[in-house]
């Protein structure tokens, strides 16, 4: 738990070394804006923002990247398609099919109150899709535009400072605990606690590229000739600072997903009789040594859909750092 | 926790008790639904019994047989006035050597054993019997045994000779004996200790010893037991193991040679293997579990909907999948040996779909309703997961509301549900006018339905004011009474059914109470 935890902090670590890679978008071409105004663009970054992209798209397309791109699409694709890939509805109760072994017909076997337990592991994976492509964006925004507001205004940075730390002084179950004792059992409290969880990493991986990068030549040149302040966080701040949140987003989607079972398993998540990957394996459990299947497969879902981001999280950090 | 346990247990299967202590072996589940010791090889003394159990204690919960800790606790040290056999309701000797009734039903004379001490080293006196009783009935406890109603019908109590105790009633008492089986006698000098969990002195088997929150429960051998050459075993060990996977693990293990709270899958799985593990099956002390409505609820106020709910739920499905097949259908609370079991009243709600369908058309339009469970036990989230799909079979939603334990009985105790709600209930065991002027949900005066009917009063202290609660009389009340609950209906009842223990086969002689009760004083250790 601890582990997890603690690991997206590494990409925050790494952030100084993102501005020196991207210097060349803070050529004297760039630092000319004033006449033409923010709106304007100058070729030098146009050229510089191309080139990041297909370079981003690349690491995707080889090795560990596109591994785990494999497997994200993969599961995504399998949860999309569940209505299509097996003849029963993820809470219909089979007459007679009370813990069937995993065979033919039921991939994984039935459980307790006859459903088909594979069909509940596919429909399972769209929480985890709703909790991994909705709550952690929401996290990575709200935590971005606190991380802006801490760094550009002096009385808010401790403000926000403080309130990060009480979020971080709760490990993210404990939290789920607490909200859940508020909120009820359910998507919602799953969905707060990713949410809730995810603004201080984003927000300090922010607050700090901002503290290193003004302070940085080409940003004093910009402010020298009178460049706005807005304009300056637009056009050198947010741009370099982007791929180590990138970083940070796929290593927090495999949290979400990780703290989404977590909760679920513990009885605080998805509420029964909805299916939902950590409910199915909490299930399953008291039957480990009868149907191991029933635990194994919805585990190996987790474990791809974990792995995955993991992989594509690695591939974009080990990029930056050649 | 269990240093010792290896060892003891390699010593012990070097000895090679084999084909005696299988004969036990098989015969011990079938024999244990007496409430006396079962038949066996020469019983063995010495050693301690160690037991793994779900709950940790509650000391000041000790009257309401509320969980595990406390039914062991009981069990082990303190006994009672009077004690049914598990399968009748006609009381035996315990510390009452016998008793006669008056006439009127107003007093019960009580002759009572000279030979009981406390652990404490005091006699026992009719003026325990009193305190016993006045301590049963007393608001200051956190939490009250549910047959205070007729605790408090007890108006006094005449101590003048010392082994005779007179009890006065308000009216005459159909369930006197319930009370006395129910009541057990604590020490009046040592009360105060009960309620901080400091020390717990009774008359019983084994001594309190120590307890540890979380961990253990440990008693030893009371060498002033009034039973000659009891408690067999020196000593009862208890683990408090709140994962019951886990305690499933420990019995396989050999760890622990008794276990309470194991689910009824691994009971199943575990009994299976009948050369190292025994079933016991609780016969007699029964509980039922259901589905409780709050008539105040939207929409539950039509009686029409709790028929639907009641003709909607397949009852058989949930006691062959969920229970294993251990128990039975019902429409009404009683047992099957109960004097109030009548089997045509309990078909009256038998499985149909269709007639559901037909009422919910008659009310229109329904709001999905809350449907609260307690995910202390497994079997609850199954039980209602499948009333839940059945209920959509016949086009009532309910949505699920799953709550923590001490939410749950906060809910039933402060009739708080929104909708409908299942656990189980019990007291049906006993004479039928104790559940309906006693038990939480159908307590006529209070209960978690907010049901209140003039008839049903009437109908449960007539019953309850039977001088003798199993004459013809007192049947012809609890017939009344089984109408009531059919025609309101505010509980739905889905089956009756026994708990179950597993022990390891070198146990034998372990027995219970109608409430549960750990009874280890006939037992022993191969």
């Amino acid at each position: 738990m601890t582990d997890t935890v603690q690991t997206p902090t590494r990409p925050a670590a790494d952030a100084p070394t993102a501005p020196e890679q991207q210097l060349p978008t803070a050529t004297p071409a760039a630092a000319t804006p004033a006449a033409a105004g923010p709106a304007s663009v100058t070729p030098a970054e146009d050229v510089a923002a191309v080139a990041t992209a297909p370079r981003r798209r690349r690491v995707l397309l080889h090795g560990r990247g596109l591994f785990g791109l494999l497997l994200v699409g993969g599961i995504l694709l399998l949860g999309l398609f569940a209505p299509l890939l097996t003849p029963y509805g993820p809470t219909e109760q089979i007459p007679g099919a009370n813990l069937l072994p995993a065979s033919g017909r039921h991939l994984f076997g039935t459980d307790e109150v006859n459903r088909d337990v594979l069909t509940r592991a596919l429909y399972g994976i769209r929480v985890d899709v709703l909790v991994v492509f909705v709550a952690v964006p929401l996290g990575a925004l709200l935590g971005t535009a606190a991380g802006t507001l801490a760094a550009l205004i002096r009385p808010a940075d401790v403000a926000v400072q403080r309130i990060f730390d009480v979020i971080l002084a709760f490990p993210p179950i404990i939290l789920a605990i607490g909200v859940t004792a508020i909120l009820g059992a359910g998507i919602t409290p799953i969905f707060v606690v990713v949410v809730a969880v995810e603004i201080p990493y984003f927000g300090r991986l922010l607050r700090s590229s901002i503290l290193t990068l003004r302070e940085l030549p080409f940003v004093e040149a910009a402010e020298a000739i009178g460049a706005s302040r807005w304009w300056i966080l637009r056009r050198h701040i947010l741009p370099n600072s982007a791929e180590p949140l990138f970083v940070q987003l796929a290593l927090s989607m495999s949290i979400a997903v990780f703290l989404e079972s977590a909760m679920s398993f513990l009885g605080i998540g998805v509420r029964p009789p909805e299916p939902s990957l950590g409910t199915i394996i909490a299930d399953a459990v008291s039957d480990l040594d009868t149907a191991p299947m029933q635990a194994v497969g919805p585990l190996l879902l987790v474990t791809g859909f974990v792995l995955g981001f993991q992989l594509i999280a690695q591939a974009v950090g080990a990029r930056r750092r050649i | 926790m269990e240093n010792n346990g290896i060892s003891r247990r390699s010593l012990l299967a070097g000895l090679g008790a084999g084909g005696a202590l299988l004969l036990a072996a098989c015969s011990s589940a079938v024999d244990e639904a007496g409430s006396g010791a079962s038949a066996g090889p020469t019983p063995k003394a010495g050693g301690t019994l160690k037991v793994a159990i779900p709950d940790d204690l509650i000391p000041k919960n000790l009257f309401t047989n509320s969980n595990t800790a406390i039914t062991a606790l009981i069990g082990l040290v303190y006994e009672s006035l009077t004690r049914y056999p598990n399968d009748s309701i006609e009381p035996k000797p315990r510390l009452a050597k016998s008793w006669t009734a008056s006439a009127d039903g107003l007093s019960l004379t009580l002759q009572l054993r000279d030979d009981v001490v406390f652990h404490s080293g005091r006699a026992f006196t009719s003026k325990d019997v009193e305190f016993s009783i006045k301590a049963y009935a007393d608001a200051s406890w956190h939490a009250q045994g549910q047959l205070q109603s007729t605790a408090k019908a007890v108006t006094s109590v005449d101590t003048t000779d010392p082994h005779q105790a007179v009890l006065h009633f308000a009216h005459p008492l159909g369930n006197i004996f319930d009370l006395l089986d129910t009541v057990f006698i604590i020490d009046s000098e040592t009360v105060e200790d009960i309620k901080t969990g400091k020390g717990f002195v009774g008359t019983g088997p084994f001594t309190f010893k120590s307890w540890t929150p979380n961990s253990s429960l440990v008693f030893e051998k009371n060498p002033k037991y009034w039973q000659p050459g009891r408690p067999y075993l020196d000593g009862v060990r208890i683990g408090i193991v709140p994962d019951t996977n886990a305690i499933a693990a420990q019995l396989k293990s050999g760890q622990v040679d008794f276990a309470e709270g194991v689910s009824p899958r691994d009971i199943e799985e575990l009994s299976k293997d009948a050369k190292k593990f025994n079933k016991t099956t609780l016969a007699g002390a029964e509980q039922q579990i259901y589905v409780g409505t709050n008539v105040t609820a939207p929409a539950l106020g039509d009686v029409r909907l709790r028929q639907a709910i009641a003709y909607a739920i397949d009852r058989d499905r949930i006691i062959s999948e969920v229970f294993r097949g251990n128990g039975y259908a019902t429409n009404l609370p009683w047992p099957k040996y109960s004097v109030a079991y009548d089997a045509e009243k309990n078909k009256r709600y038998a499985y149909n779909q269709a007639k559901a369908k037909e009422l919910v058309a008659q009310i229109g339009t329904l709001p999905t309703i809350p449907y609260t469970y307690n995910t202390a036990l497994p079997v609850y989230a199954a039980t209602a997961q499948i009333v839940q799909a059945n209920l959509a079979a016949v086009g009532i939603k309910v949505e699920l509301e799953p709550v923590d334990a001490a939410t749950f009985v906060k809910q039933l105790i402060g009739a708080e549900f929104k909708g409908i709600w299942t656990t189980f209930h019990s007291w049906a065991q006993y004479t039928p006018s104790t559940l309906v002027v006693s038990a939480y949900p159908f307590n006529a005066l209070h209960n978690a339905s907010h049901f209140t009917s003039d008839d049903y009063t009437s109908a449960s202290q007539a019953a309850w004011k039977q001088p003798d609660g199993r004459s013809d009389a007192a049947i012809a009340e609890y017939a009344k009474v089984s109408d009531e609950l059919l025609e309101a209906l505010f509980l739905v009842e889905i089956g009756v059914i026994p708990f179950q223990w597993v022990s390891s086969t070198r146990l034998s002689g372990l027995s219970y109470t109608k409430r549960w009760e750990l009874d280890v004083t006939n037992a022993y250790l191969a």
